[in-house]
């Protein structure tokens, strides 16, 4: 196929649809045409949902194809490993299924809650949870008073610490209060400029995909 | 330093990691039930749900962390909603990541006082999961109804037999308050883009305590009526609403955890300031 | 009894997790395994979910939601990204994916995330009796600038001689943003280990101390299972 259709086309596409959706947000001609751009801004976004959810279970086959193929390659530390993790993905697929054909909700099959409340849901507070040992080892190892910014840093961070806790509070009252005026204002004046820096982020983009400069989404290069 | 202690069987860093859990654990089997103080910010958000929130309002809530946040936002979750409960509130529950109905379920279980003798559909509805993030949001804002046909258990949304309260429950514009659970960022810019700048739609944050600080623009310029950060705010929450949970079970732990961490700082600071006040080996040659 | 038992597989699940961090071994390597491959159906039964009552179930009522049925086949176009000779045809799904997203986020992103941090900024510089008000609106404006600088100004034209007064307040503003961060950053900070000690009391409260009995097994075996891992290395 030709470049037109590979890239041209879908670059187009994305072009129209920002600005289709930018012109059915800002744009009033009257009651009647307003209600026409809602619908269609809403099928849009519906369209979104349907083609996101369609996405991650590419995702899922995705996992599912690499386990597969390490299990071609016979890596002889991993096999036994990846058949754990395709034999669990089937069968989470499979209870799915099952509820579907018995036309009950998904979430409901028994067997499919109890091995997500049992098995997933601690795995996965677990593996999340596990950070908090890093961030003490790293608050031993690298949270030193280096220089002036460094100094800042450690002093408003020991007092929000004894402010967030009831251990402030036994040592002075005003950790509180401090720790609230901290989160306030100068808190809130150094994010706001991120915040700031999200939005010029997010109008870039939109123009960006508009000319056709950004083409990472595409994926691979030709 | 860090080689070194990597070949140690059991290092620095590992000591640090047991004497961490027993703070934790210790006070957790043995309480010792510290005082806490109520924060303004916790207080204004009471405040709004007392006096401001109309009795009987419809207010979605998004539920959108994972399972190890529980332990911050779920104490949050269960002492607003037994709040808004208490004022008679109809509560829409809907969830933007996939872990929304298993944070549900345990929801309810774990603060099954708070639901007790609320009637699903006539009190509260659960949509589920509805993939697709931004976009949802912005979808469930013009028409739930046209968003999702079903909610999680499989009961049509127009079947108003089932779910009467979804009879008047439909758009932004229904709703007087959203209140967002989430243990992510982009959450939020997703309802303050397309609740409160498209609808004009009051929110309520309920952020991980990581996460606060960075959204606290939004709250400041008014783009949300309050937040709730973490486990500590969840605490004050259920000191004001009169519900010990998890988050005030926590709170002697964290004094503890927080206390052996900033020992733990100040050792290491002490180490530096000692090691570097030491003349290097060459600078020693050369003298 | 199903809950006893899976009282105990959640225990074992954690305690074989957190054993990664004294060593990787054998038990940790089984339970992540097991994780992912459950993680991985879930998401997919939940997506199919999401698909079942936000695509066919709309479509079930009423031709008006039909469609839905383009999504639908743009989302299956996914698939041939496996293809060496169509994987472009991919692009035609991601590509409606990305335009909404970006869409939907450009248009309020001017009001929500710039115009009314502005006004928020714009704030009295001088409150009659009240010198902790003024002081505030000072700092938030101070710092906010400081941090604007900061991210906009990357670089600065080098001044022969003399720095102008452009430089100095240049310099200053920079100076303030910079500390400005750091408080910030300080608070981040402290958060953290609040939200990450929280995760921890959770897991405690929630998973290990109602299997107490589980938690002491599974970790008896981890041990085992990291000191036949040092064996093993020597």
């Amino acid at each position: 196929m030709s470049v037109v259709v590979r890239r041209t086309i879908p670059q187009i596409i994305v072009a129209l649809v920002i600005v289709l959706m930018v012109v059915f947000y800002f744009f009033y001609i009257n009651a009647d045409v307003s209600k026409g751009f809602t619908t269609a801004d809403k099928a849009l976004s519906d369209w979104a949902i349907v083609i996101t959810a369609i996405a991650a279970i590419v995702g899922g086959i995705d996992i599912l194809r690499y386990h597969v193929n390490q299990i071609r390659k016979r890596e002889k530390r991993q096999i036994v490993f990846s058949c754990v993790v395709i034999v669990m993905e089937i069968v989470m697929v499979l209870l799915a299924c099952y509820a579907l054909y018995s036309g009950i909700a998904i979430t409901t099959q028994p067997n499919f809650q109890w091995l997500y409340t049992y098995l997933y849901a601690p795995a996965d507070a677990a593996m999340y949870s596990i950070l908090v040992f890093y961030i003490a080892s790293a608050s031993y190892r690298t949270f030193r008073a280096r220089n002036p910014p460094a100094v800042l840093l450690l002093i408003v961070a020991i007092i929000v610490m004894l402010g967030n806790t009831s251990l402030g509070a036994m040592i002075w009252e005003g950790f509180l209060p401090l720790r609230d005026w901290i989160y306030n204002v100068p808190n809130t004046a150094a994010f706001r400029p991120i915040t700031m820096g999200i939005g010029f982020g997010l109008i870039i983009l939109g123009l960006r995909l508009i000319i056709g400069k950004e083409t990472t989404w595409m994926g691979r290069r030709e | 330093m860090a080689k070194e202690e990597k070949r140690k069987p059991f290092g620095m860093a590992h000591v640090l990691y047991t004497l961490l859990i027993i703070s934790v654990a210790l006070p957790l089997l043995y309480p010792v039930g510290l005082p806490i103080g109520i924060s303004s910010t916790t207080k204004d958000v009471y405040n709004y749900i007392e006096n401001t929130l109309p009795a009987g309002s419809a207010v979605l809530v998004d539920l959108y962390y994972e399972m190890a946040a529980r332990a911050e936002l779920e104490p949050q979750a269960a002492a607003v909603v037994k709040h808004l409960f208490e004022k008679n509130c109809k509560l829409v529950f809907v969830s933007t990541v996939t872990y929304g109905p298993i944070v549900f379920e345990l929801l309810k279980s774990t603060a099954s006082d708070v639901f007790a003798g609320k009637e699903y559909g006539r009190d509260y509805v659960f949509l589920g999961y509805v993939a697709g993030n931004e976009p949802a949001v912005r979808s469930l804002a013009e028409s739930i109804r046209g968003t999702v046909a079903a909610d999680n258990y499989g009961n049509s949304i127009t079947d108003y037999n089932k779910l009467p309260m979804m009879r008047n429950i439909d758009k932004a514009e229904d709703f007087k308050l959203v209140f967002i659970v989430s243990s992510g960022t982009d959450t939020f810019g997703w309802y303050v883009r397309q609740w409160y700048t498209a609808h004009n739609i009051p929110l309520l944050f309920g952020a991980l305590s990581v996460i606060g600080p960075s959204i606290k623009p939004y709250v400041d310029a008014k783009q949300a009526i309050g937040m709730l950060t973490g486990q500590r705010s969840a605490a004050e929450y259920e000191v004001l609403v009169g519900r010990k949970g998890l988050g005030l079970a926590a709170m002697d732990a964290q004094s503890f955890a927080h206390a052996l961490i900033l020992i733990f700082i100040i050792i290491g600071n002490v180490v530096f300031f000692a090691t570097r006040a030491k003349p290097k080996p060459k600078e020693v040659g050369k003298k | 009894m199903i809950e006893l038992i899976g009282g105990w597989l959640a225990a074992v699940m954690i305690v074989w997790i957190y054993s990664f961090v004294y060593k990787d071994n054998v038990l940790y390597r089984l339970a992540e395994h097991l994780f992912v491959g459950t993680a991985a159906g879930y998401s997919i039964a939940l997506s199919l979910d999401s698909l079942n009552r936000t695509a066919f179930g709309q479509m079930a009522k009423g031709m008006e939601y039909w469609h839905l049925i383009i999504p639908i086949i743009l989302g299956l176009t996914f698939f041939f990204k496996y293809s060496k000779k169509y994987y472009w045809i991919a692009r035609y799904g991601v590509g409606i994916n990305v335009a909404v997203g970006a869409a939907l986020a450009l248009r309020a992103a001017p009001m929500a995330n710039i115009i009314r941090q502005i006004n928020a900024t714009i704030l009295p510089l001088w409150v009659e009796g009240d010198p902790l008000k003024t002081f505030n609106n000072w700092l938030m404006i101070l710092i906010t600038l400081g941090g604007l600088t900061y991210f906009i100004f990357t670089f600065f034209p080098k001044t022969e001689g003399k720095a102008g007064p452009v430089n100095i307040v240049y310099k200053a503003l920079v100076t303030i943003g910079i500390y400005g961060m750091m408080v910030g950053f300080g608070y981040l900070f402290a958060n953290t280990i609040m939200t990450r000690v929280g995760f921890l009391i959770g897991i405690i409260l929630q998973y290990l101390q109602p299997r107490f009995d589980a938690t002491v097994v599974a970790m008896i075996l981890a041990i085992i299972a990291i000191a036949f891992a040092v064996m093993k290395k020597k």
